[in-house]
């Protein structure tokens, strides 16, 4: 390896002064390190537990390139396996998505019951003798798998620490959207799947801290009036870390002077639930104060929740919600798995709505999103050039700016948007886990 | 005229108007209900019938009416469009037409029509480039003596997309 430890080391040196190399959003070498260092050792959003609601129950979903079949086993249990017979290595599982009591193996017939014991092997007794044992060659499980509020995330790392431990003060921030009602939420439906040529931390970028780019590249929303006017609003409200932990927050209220709904626009009784829901007083209260929220989890799931309305002609908002992993697939490409979210107990007609303003901006057709695949695409096809590579990129906005003492929740605030402060602290966690 | 010459000269002219970025004269071939979805596609196990499968009922990449479209049409004539400015190239190929019989309902004369559809695309001065293979079950409406497009199902033959957005109408 000759460009990895360069770049990083680069970065370990710039980043404090807000310079970030290049090249780290499009180097295969980088990419290769990342594969081993984060991704095996992190907790990877994989599904609802609404896409799995009955037993036997399953969707396929991956960490790296490793299928995982999520299932609910009879017992009522999520569990993860990886696909890939015992055997000789064959999927078992044929679907992305689906309900099975078993798991037959089309090669030689090995069958795995949907949680994960292994039951049936043809001509067991004439073809592997007495000393062949199935209770050894059931399907693998993945090393951890944790449910949070229904979120399911996985671990390739068996010595990883707990969930909670990995997500620390961000949980505050998670229930701000997963503890809204006490019935949680549902997907919308499956999750849109694209491929995009660019950096899962290029992506992660603009849900973590990005509020500055909406100015221009959605300038075609500001000019249909879906986004405010006041192209300046999004500086408003609060950008939040974790320090150690590598998350981030932004929380955005109404901007001075601007007259819109408390909490999001929910209805009056997605209001009502959630102050009865929410585990504290202070998050209810920050919570009817914001009307746009995003949500990075180190290291590649993000959420998007703004006030929205589902059209340019609708008279009212109905916000949208939107879970997302920007799934590595290699240096400067990634699948996005983009679902749509909604609380379980809204009222149906807000649910189709819900499902509009989803589709009608975020996602592969969104009009919001798809001019920011358009750009990322270009600046990691830059970054992996050869004198692209070699300059930083500017990542110094907001540095001058001191912490705000009266924000209610945890995590270091800032009082404004225009910051790069949660990439920067990002970086933080992504060096300390490259680098050991 | 022939309803299917008439038909198939709809949607050649459909298709010339979106390979030419022509998207308000788009616009105007649909009837003010148009309905236009682009559902999800799972990789699901055959299903028994035979037919599609893993055709997905509860989630689109593209679930449309006449004012979303408008929408849409509009967000391409403000100039700040990125994803589509500069344009893509684009070539709508429509084969395999097969039209059903037209019939009288209570919004007029109606007309089941589907196609196969190869949409190539390409972007910038790069050589690479995509294609969409899809069928299109269409409902036409006869409209003051012309056909508009009136519902719009597109089943992709594609689970995971292999493009980075979809920014332009199938």
């Amino acid at each position: 390896m000759v460009s990895a430890p360069r770049l990083l080391q680069e970065l370990a040196e710039g980043l404090e002064k807000g310079l970030v190399p290049a090249g780290i959003l499009n180097d295969p070498e980088v990419f290769e390190l990342e594969k081993e260092r984060i991704f095996s050792r992190s907790w990877v959003y994989l599904a609802h537990a609404s896409e799995v609601a009955s037993p036997g129950d399953y969707v396929l979903r991956y960490i790296l390139n490793n299928a995982f079949i999520v299932v609910r086993g009879e017992d009522g249990q999520v569990r993860a396996f990886l696909d890939m017979c015992r055997h000789r290595g064959m999927r078992v599982c044929r679907a992305e998505a689906g309900n099975a009591s078993h798991f037959r193996c089309p090669f030689h017939g090995w069958t795995y019951r949907n949680d994960g014991t292994l039951v049936g092997v043809p001509a067991e007794r004439e073809a592997f003798g007495e000393g062949f044992n199935k209770v050894d060659w059931g399907l693998v499980p993945i090393p951890k798998l944790a449910e949070l509020d229904g979120l399911i995330f996985g671990n390739l790392d068996r010595e990883a620490p707990s969930l909670e431990a990995w997500l620390g003060e961000a949980l505050w921030y998670l229930e701000l959207v997963s503890k809204r009602s006490p019935e949680g939420l549902e997907v919308l439906g499956p999750p849109q799947r694209f491929v995009v040529n660019t950096d899962w931390k290029l992506a992660l970028e603009t849900f973590i801290s990005d509020s500055y780019h909406t100015l221009m590249t959605h300038r075609s929303m500001i000019e249909l009036g879906i986004a405010p006017r006041d192209a300046k609003y999004a500086m408003y409200g609060e950008q939040i870390h974790i320090p150690g932990k590598g998350h981030g927050a932004m929380v955005v209220g109404s901007p001075p002077g601007a007259k819109l709904p408390p909490f999001w626009g929910y209805p009056e009784e997605m209001m009502e639930r959630a102050k009865a829901s929410y585990p504290t007083q202070e998050q209810w209260e920050v919570a009817r104060e914001t009307r746009i929220f995003l949500l990075t989890l180190f290291p590649n799931f993000s959420l998007h929740n703004p006030i929205r309305k589902p059209d340019h002609l609708y008279p009212t908002p109905i916000p949208m919600l939107t879970f997302r992993v920007w799934h590595p697939l290699g240096p400067g490409r990634i699948e996005i798995f983009s679902w749509g979210m909604v609380e379980k107990d809204a009222p149906e007609w807000f649910k189709e709505k819900a499902r509009h303003s989803y589709l009608r901006f975020f996602g592969s057709s969104g009009t919001f999103e798809q001019d920011d695949t358009e750009i990322w695409s270009h600046v990691a096809q830059n970054a992996g050039s050869s004198l692209g590579r070699r300059l930083h990129f500017n990542y110094q906005m907001g540095r001058n700016v001191a912490p705000d003492p009266n924000w209610p929740g945890p995590g270091v605030a800032y009082p404004i948007n225009f910051t790069d402060e949660n990439l920067r602290n990002f970086y933080r966690r992504y060096l300390e886990m490259m680098l050991g | 005229m022939d309803p299917t010459r008439e038909i198939l000269e709809f949607l050649y002219r459909e298709a010339e108007l979106l390979d030419e970025g022509r998207y308000r004269e788009w616009l105007s071939l649909t009837t003010e209900d148009i309905l236009y979805q682009v559902p999800v596609r799972l990789t699901r196990e055959r299903p028994p019938e035979g037919g599609y499968g893993g055709v997905s009922e509860r989630m689109f990449h593209l679930d449309e009416d006449r004012t979303s479209l408008e929408m849409r049409v509009s967000r391409l004539e403000t100039g700040f469009a990125w994803a589509e400015d500069p344009p893509s190239r684009l070539r709508h190929f429509v084969t395999n037409v097969r039209v059903g019989e037209p019939r009288s309902t209570e919004r007029g004369e109606e007309v089941e029509v589907r196609s196969n559809l190869l949409v190539f695309r390409s972007r910038w001065d790069r050589p690479e480039y995509t294609l969409l293979s899809a069928e299109r079950r269409d409902l036409l409406r006869r409209e003051k003596g012309t056909w508009k497009l009136a519902r719009r199902v597109v089943i992709l033959d594609q689970s995971t997309l292999p493009t980075h957005n979809l920014s332009f109408f199938l």
